[in-house]
């Protein structure tokens, strides 16, 4: 059975009770597009990381941070889920269509996040990097002039704190855990550590975002600020990213995820989590 | 379904049981209670495992309420609690009937007054 678009969003907006209703006729063209173009990296962000992080449910090094992992992997997932949900209000698109219905080079996640999984230190610091830049992206809309999102974002943040409480409490373990986790903590670092600030890859309509108070500052002022705070933590845990080994390399690209070909890894985890709703195309589950 | 191993994906991350079980024998044992709603009495939840006290925060509250099921956890090192199970202490062998309200009999005396009430009340 399938539902025509329009009995599709009744039953979603029933669904996702945290987007709120709003009307976009205050919005003009440019500005409309540069949300849903600041919309679409946030989520993806979101759904490609709770994706790569849910590879660890059955197998993180302890049964209890098992849960605790795979349980942030989901509130990743339920974010994207908002966000796609607030995207297809502005659009008249519909989510599940965005978030599964894309082909593989249609995705717009920061090149952070086009790393796999890896061993437990490389997942560790993907998400503290990608949590630290992302608490840095979501204070910049916290205040937004768009209220929606505001209001969307104030309920992610809320969620957001413990994950930042918790990855720093791995970090930290890892760093002061002996030699072979430090080792493999200094190695994921540096191997991620040129796409660190990759979050905030500049938009193509960012101008127009700035101009209309929907997003505080411009990416390459967060990104200063998240390079800042980082670099400090990492310091204070002795570790120097500097020497040549690890250097902040800005963005060079405006597509938002800052490499035109994703990863290889990027196209098996694709594969993966369009598995089904590729398996019955339109179908109503 | 068409999927292959992510060829670029290091086995090290697979870890067997017995290796999970490594990292798990360096836990403590916390034990966990929730209030379920303001007001309600502190219950035992259950327990889990942990290397230090922020973790083990962490994960009660991933295991007794992500689900929002709680309002207030209390999570305890399973070595702080005092532990009493004495059966001369607590379960003494002579009769004690005595030290229960059981022992007296008031059935009699609540009927007389009662009665009394009632004859004032209508008197």
């Amino acid at each position: 059975m399938t539902a025509t678009p329009a009995e599709r969003r009744v039953t979603r907006a029933s669904a996702v009770p945290d987007v709120p209703a709003f009307d976009t006729a205050g919005l003009d063209a440019p500005v409309r597009e540069a949300l849903a173009e600041l919309l679409l990296t946030m989520a993806d962000d979101e759904f490609v990381l709770g994706f790569w992080d849910s590879e660890w449910t059955g197998i993180a090094p302890m049964l209890e941070e098992d849960v605790a992992f795979s349980s942030l992997a989901q509130d990743e997932l339920g974010h994207a889920r908002v966000l796609y949900e607030m995207l297809a209000q502005l659009t008249g698109g519909d989510a599940d269509a965005i978030a599964f219905g894309r082909p593989v080079d249609g995705y717009r996640h920061c090149r952070l996040l086009d790393h796999p999984r890896t061993d437990w230190a490389f997942s560790v610091a993907r998400r503290w990097l990608y949590d630290t830049a992302d608490a840095v992206r979501l204070g910049a809309l916290r205040r937004s002039s768009f209220a929606p999102l505001a209001e969307v974002v104030a309920k992610i943040r809320r969620e957001e704190t413990y994950h930042l409480m918790h990855m720093d409490v791995w970090l930290r373990r890892l760093a002061g855990g002996g030699e072979e986790p430090r080792r493999r903590l200094e190695d994921a670092l540096a191997k991620l550590w040129p796409d660190a600030l990759s979050p905030f890859a500049p938009l193509a309509g960012e101008h127009a975002l700035l101009e209309a108070g929907i997003l505080g500052q411009p990416m390459a002022e967060l990104a200063e600020r998240h390079l800042a705070q980082a670099t400090a933590t990492l310091a204070g845990l002795g570790i120097a990213l500097a020497g040549g080994r690890v250097t902040g390399s800005p963005p060079s690209t405006v597509d938002g995820r800052d490499r035109a070909v994703p990863a290889e890894s990027f196209r098996w985890l694709w594969n993966e989590f369009t598995m089904v709703h590729r398996s019955e195309e339109g179908a109503t589950w | 379904m068409g999927s292959t191993a992510d060829p670029s994906v290091k086995e090290e991350g697979r870890r067997d049981d017995a290796g999970r079980q490594g990292g798990g024998a360096q836990a403590d044992v916390w034990e966990v209670f929730r209030q379920e709603k303001d007001g309600d009495p502190m219950r035992h939840a259950g327990n889990i495992r942990a290397p230090d006290a922020e973790l083990a925060t962490h994960y009660a509250r991933e295991l007794y309420s992500r689900r929002q099921e709680s309002v207030r956890l209390w999570v305890v090192p399973r070595g702080a609690i005092r532990d009493l199970s004495d059966p001369d202490l607590l379960q003494p062998p002579l009769d004690r009937s005595f030290k229960k309200p059981g022992g007296y009999v008031m059935r009699d005396k609540l009927d007389a007054a009662r009665r009394r009430v009632s004859r004032e009340g209508s008197g």
